[in-house]
């Protein structure tokens, strides 16, 4: 697999100036000279190659932003090596932007006032698509979406899902083959947040074109991401498939149980008697189910579960799969 | 092919222009008012003058002149360093700065949409209106043909200022004071809203120098006197043509220094 994105040591620091509180301050900082550095992305390395969908990942502030603007020739790294389809970004920006394309959830591309199709007109003309592949890809993405519909709709008369969808088409219009897609499903629905994802997997697949994905939705990173890199306080954390993900803290799993007993009694007792066993103990929100976190490295679920079962009657019980969502949020909150 | 992408933007600049037609007609009506102030205004200066000419100018001239000139204005006034302050403001300016086209280009071809849709809905009415009117204080001949290259010139050189203008946002983040300063400066020493001919002949002499003149008073001028006074619009297009290559290339500079500071330091 060929890389289409190839990352070195990359590094990019802030000047920022250390306010000051209140009027005082403020008129102190008119004259200051007193800067930090700030490192928003601290020695980053990866490659990335064509036709992956890398899920990018980190809590707000991470460095996120940054490392995309970087790469797509925005913001000039201070240190390191960024190659992004054979180019460095920063230094022919112009020509790196004829080869991504870039989406973010929170901004549109689109002309506002007027309707879909002139918004794509124009792209065709800037991007200088040929007339062919325009109509190719229209035709493709008549396949996927009610195209017409989109197409004749001012988008100031659009919903937010038909907006976001509409800024995805754009972004793939030039067949880039690069797409940044900077959250994507922010404030969508649910049903809407999966036609999305559809979307995106069809395009990927088609064109083969890779898809570096930020997101706060797990949902968005289980449909669509093999790989997945996280970062946090500018520095990479993870970067492997989901699935080795999941391992990541040892193989967890989690046991629910309904006991006989009244709730809080039961799960006092358990937590004494798995004392040994590493298990993490605790009453679900509905006040309905003890749930007992286990770590399968260490002893497997059934073992836990006849030994339960020897010590309480039992109602009902669940097997659950550790969430993704929860893995992310032990690496946000554990802080390697 | 080159120049198709350019002409795609002045083409929806036209249609989005025309899309805000309550816009529109505010736009007439405002300048409507406008021209009673200024009839009343110069009714009262003259009066107080004593003279039925004031330097040079009798009181129909003055009128024809800032009647022009509003409209002028009112089509090259296209709020360039607002649009620019928000697009920084609000960060969409990455959105620009993500199309393989300069910024500078993006906004000026969408621009040229708005100010033809401007020329033809304020300018030539004033313009027939005026002529109408004055019955003939508008010299009708190949003067027409110079005013049009003078104005086309004019929208060059008022771009230019209004982009470094807004670019100056990149350092402030902030933009009003900076916009109501242009707007004001602008409007005095460019002949928009007092003839150039009733200043002192001091500030005259500074004023000719400066780059304003010839965004209002040298197409102004070329429309009333150009007749047969060819050497006089010679110097004054040319005098148009060097600023307009000038503040070209400043302005491409001043944009190059900019968004280094984005890039460099982040939006």
């Amino acid at each position: 697999m060929e890389n289409v994105i190839e990352i070195k040591g990359l590094t990019k620091e802030f000047k920022v100036l250390n306010r000051h509180e209140g009027i005082k301050g403020s008129f102190k900082d008119l004259f200051s000279r007193d800067y930090k550095i700030v490192k928003a992305v601290d020695d980053i390395s990866m490659n990335v190659g064509q036709g992956e969908i890398v899920g990018y990942l980190g809590p707000n502030g991470a460095g996120k932003s940054t490392t995309i603007k970087m790469m797509t020739g925005v913001l000039e790294p201070s240190s390191g090596e960024l190659i992004v389809n054979g180019r460095v970004p920063y230094k022919e920006r112009k020509k790196n932007c004829e080869d991504i394309g870039v989406v973010f959830g929170q901004r549109s591309q689109l002309w506002w006032a007027l309707p879909l199709v002139e918004s794509f007109k124009l792209l065709k003309d800037i991007y200088q698509i040929p007339d062919k592949d325009y109509k190719d890809m229209l035709d493709i993405y008549g396949t996927m979406v009610d195209l017409d519909m989109l197409l004749h709709k001012p988008v100031r008369q659009m919903s937010l899902g038909q907006r976001t969808l509409s800024d995805i088409l754009a972004a793939f219009l030039h067949n880039p083959k690069i797409v940044f897609l900077d959250e994507p499903t922010i404030g969508l629905d649910v049903s809407m947040k999966s036609k999305i994802r559809e979307l995106i997997l069809e395009l990927n697949k088609k064109k083969n074109t890779t898809v570096i994905l930020t997101t706060h939705d797990m949902g968005d990173v289980d449909a669509l991401c093999r790989r997945i890199v996280i970062i946090d306080k500018g520095k990479k954390l993870y970067d492997n498939d989901i699935q080795h993900l999941r391992g990541f803290f040892g193989s967890y799993r989690t046991l629910k149980i309904r006991p006989k007993e009244e709730i809080k009694l039961a799960a006092d007792e358990l937590e004494k008697e798995l004392k040994d066993l590493d298990i993490k103990v605790s009453i679900s929100d509905d006040n309905e189910w003890i749930n007992l976190l286990v770590n399968e490295d260490k002893i497997k679920v059934l073992d836990v579960l006849s030994k339960v079962q020897s010590l309480h009657d039992i109602r009902d019980m669940q097997l659950e799969e550790i969430s993704t969502e929860e893995v992310i949020k032990k690496i946000y909150e554990g802080g390697i | 092919m080159g120049l198709r992408k350019y002409f795609t933007l002045t083409r929806m600049g036209i249609i989005e222009a025309l899309h805000y037609r309550l816009s529109l007609y505010v736009k007439i009506i405002g300048n409507l008012l406008y021209l009673i102030l200024i009839y009343y205004l110069w009714k009262a200066i003259f009066h107080s003058a004593g003279t039925d000419v004031v330097n040079g100018m009798t009181f129909e001239s003055t009128m024809v002149y800032l009647v022009l000139a509003s409209a002028l204005y009112g089509f090259m006034e296209m709020y360039v360093v607002w649009e620019i302050g928000r697009n920084i403001q609000k960060g969409d300016i990455v959105v620009y700065m993500l199309k393989p086209m300069e910024y500078r280009h993006y906004l000026f071809w969408e621009l040229s949409g708005s100010l033809i849709v401007g020329f033809l809905t304020t300018v030539l009415p004033t313009f027939i209106v005026v002529a109408i009117v004055t019955h003939g204080t508008i010299p009708l001949g190949i003067n027409l043909a110079y005013f049009v290259v003078s104005v086309a010139l004019a929208m060059i050189i008022n771009f230019q200022i209004d982009f470094m203008v807004g670019n100056i946002c990149f350092f402030t983040e902030s933009i009003w004071g900076i916009n109501m300063m242009k707007q004001v400066i602008v409007l005095l020493l460019s002949g928009a809203t007092i003839p150039i001919a009733f200043f002192p002949e001091a500030v005259k002499n500074v004023v000719n120098v400066l780059p304003f003149v010839a965004i209002y008073d040298s197409p102004l001028t070329i429309l009333l006197n150009g007749n047969g006074d060819s050497a006089m619009v010679m110097e004054k297009l040319l005098i148009q043509l060097g600023w307009a290559v000038g503040l070209t290339i400043l302005s491409h500079i001043f944009w190059k220094i900019s968004v280094r500071q984005v890039t460099v330091n982040g939006g």
